[in-house]
């Protein structure tokens, strides 16, 4: 790249500073021009999983209602406030509740840290339903984007797994009770029905033994899932050629109604 | 000799430095809108993005200071509390068990998910596509929406209508 005379003049430390900067970003400041803002998303790991260019259509708030990024959003939100509460949390059915009155007294801005966590988790699980309705209510689920919705079904199952295991946590009597609740439920299936809740909780009923299960499904095992599968639902959404866009109707349909006027 | 047709499907922008090679019929990526009906991800959808995720983070603060998660008291597995409700968002399941175990726990939701998954399967015309509400998918879009909302009626009445035994109670009262 040709040093233009600003460069020249500037001292040694600026210009140490400049060749750091351009190693991490090596085209430039805010760009300006088609090309680029072209290089500013495929140069970059966590900006290339978008495309280049997206079509006017797809930006319009009221097509998507954002509700797709206000579900990753919170996502994020929870993995960055989970981890976070993983510090103080002890997954033992003497030390749990004890952890969560810790949260609320002792530890600074813990109350703000549960209940963050709390209300995103919530609020994932309507975000997600909702995004789900938006995808029906526009056809968007139709060739190509079939496969995308399943995986869209995946997602949904694994936020509901991921809502109810964390429910568990606290090991108060809500979360004792509805977990209690929640796992016979599963043991009314007909010859699997009761090996399978066996196996979400280690033993008859709910203890120990659930605690630990529900903890690494919680923390690990369905998060990790979960970020793989969105990995995907991303991926399909451009090899699927962006969002969905009226211009993808059939073409005779349009014809037929050209031919009625 | 036969006419050739040169007309421009989209008219020419003197600043484009790419011109339009041919047309393709399918359903790859980018066969859709006209190339004018583009725009470029930074900064017009990733700017889009950064308000949304920085408008959720507040709206978190904001409810995470006004309203405390709730916490009981410590679990004891010798007092159930009477009705154990399972967490809101299966309350509509809890619901139908209430008449029939098997068939509110077990069927309902299973083919629901199996449904769910064949909807793209089963509905592939393309027509609608992209709009809302869609004239032509009334049939669709009405099933889907009777079925979410007969969800939410049943975590509504799991929610505030349940009493002792799963009783028939009124909130008010
Ligand atoms: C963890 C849950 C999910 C996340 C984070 C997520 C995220 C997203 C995002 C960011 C988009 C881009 C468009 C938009 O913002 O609306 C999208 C599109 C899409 N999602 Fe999801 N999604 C989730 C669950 C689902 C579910 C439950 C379904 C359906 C059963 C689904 C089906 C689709 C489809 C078909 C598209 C393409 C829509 C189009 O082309 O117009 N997703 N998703």
């Amino acid at each position: 790249m040709a040093p233009d005379k600003s460069t020249e003049k500037k001292s040694a430390g600026m210009e140490f500073f400049e060749n750091v900067y351009r190693s991490i970003f090596r085209y430039g400041r805010i760009p300006q021009d088609g090309e680029g803002a072209s290089y500013a998303v495929f140069n970059n790991l966590f900006l290339h999983i978008h495309p280049v260019k997206v079509s006017r259509h797809s930006l319009k708030f009221t097509y998507t209602f954002g509700l797709g990024v206000i579900a990753t959003s919170l996502f994020l939100i929870l993995t960055f406030t989970g981890v976070w509460l993983m510090f103080y949390y002890y997954p033992s059915a003497t030390e749990a509740y004890g952890r969560m009155l810790d949260l609320r007294s002792s530890v600074d801005f813990g109350f703000v840290l549960r209940n963050v966590h709390k209300w995103a988790a919530e609020a994932m699980v309507f975000f997600v339903v909702l995004h789900m309705a938006r995808v029906f209510l526009t056809g968007a689920y139709k060739p190509p984007r079939e496969f995308n919705w399943v995986i869209g079904v995946i997602l949904l199952l694994l936020t509901l797994g991921l809502s109810f295991t964390g429910y568990l946590l606290p090991w108060d009597q809500l979360a004792f009770w509805a977990i209690t609740v929640g796992t016979s439920i599963a043991g009314y299936a007909p010859v699997i029905g009761e090996p399978l809740r066996q196996f979400l909780l280690g033993s008859d009923s709910v203890g120990q033994e659930a605690l630990i299960r529900f903890y690494v499904l919680h923390v690990v095992i369905l998060p990790g899932l979960l970020y793989v599968f969105l990995a995907v639902h991303f991926w399909r959404i451009r090899k699927d050629g962006g969002l969905s866009h009226p211009s993808e109707n059939e073409p005779q349909d349009v014809a037929e109604k050209g031919a009625e006027l | 000799m036969k006419e050739v047709d040169t007309t421009q499907v989209y008219p020419q922008d003197p600043n484009k430095t790419y011109g339009l090679m041919e047309l393709v019929r399918g359903t790859k990526p980018t066969v859709g809108p006209a190339p004018e009906d583009m725009v470029y991800s930074w900064p017009h959808l990733l700017i889009r993005e950064l308000v949304i995720f920085l408008t959720v983070a507040a709206c978190l603060l904001v409810a995470a200071f006004l309203f405390n998660a709730p916490l009981e008291e410590l679990a004891n597995p010798n007092h159930p509390p009477n009705p154990a409700k399972a967490p809101w968002y299966f309350l509509g399941l809890q619901e139908l068990v209430s008449y029939s175990a098997f068939v509110g726990g077990v069927v309902v939701p299973g083919l629901l998910v199996v449904a769910l998954i064949l909807v793209p399967y089963i509905d592939r015309k393309k027509v609608g596509v992209g709009i809302w509400f869609a004239r032509e998918r009334w049939l669709a879009n009405g099933t889907f929406l009777a079925f979410l909302i007969l969800m939410c009626i049943l975590i509504i009445v799991g929610m505030y209508f349940r009493g002792p035994n799963w009783g028939f109670v009124v909130p008010w009262e």
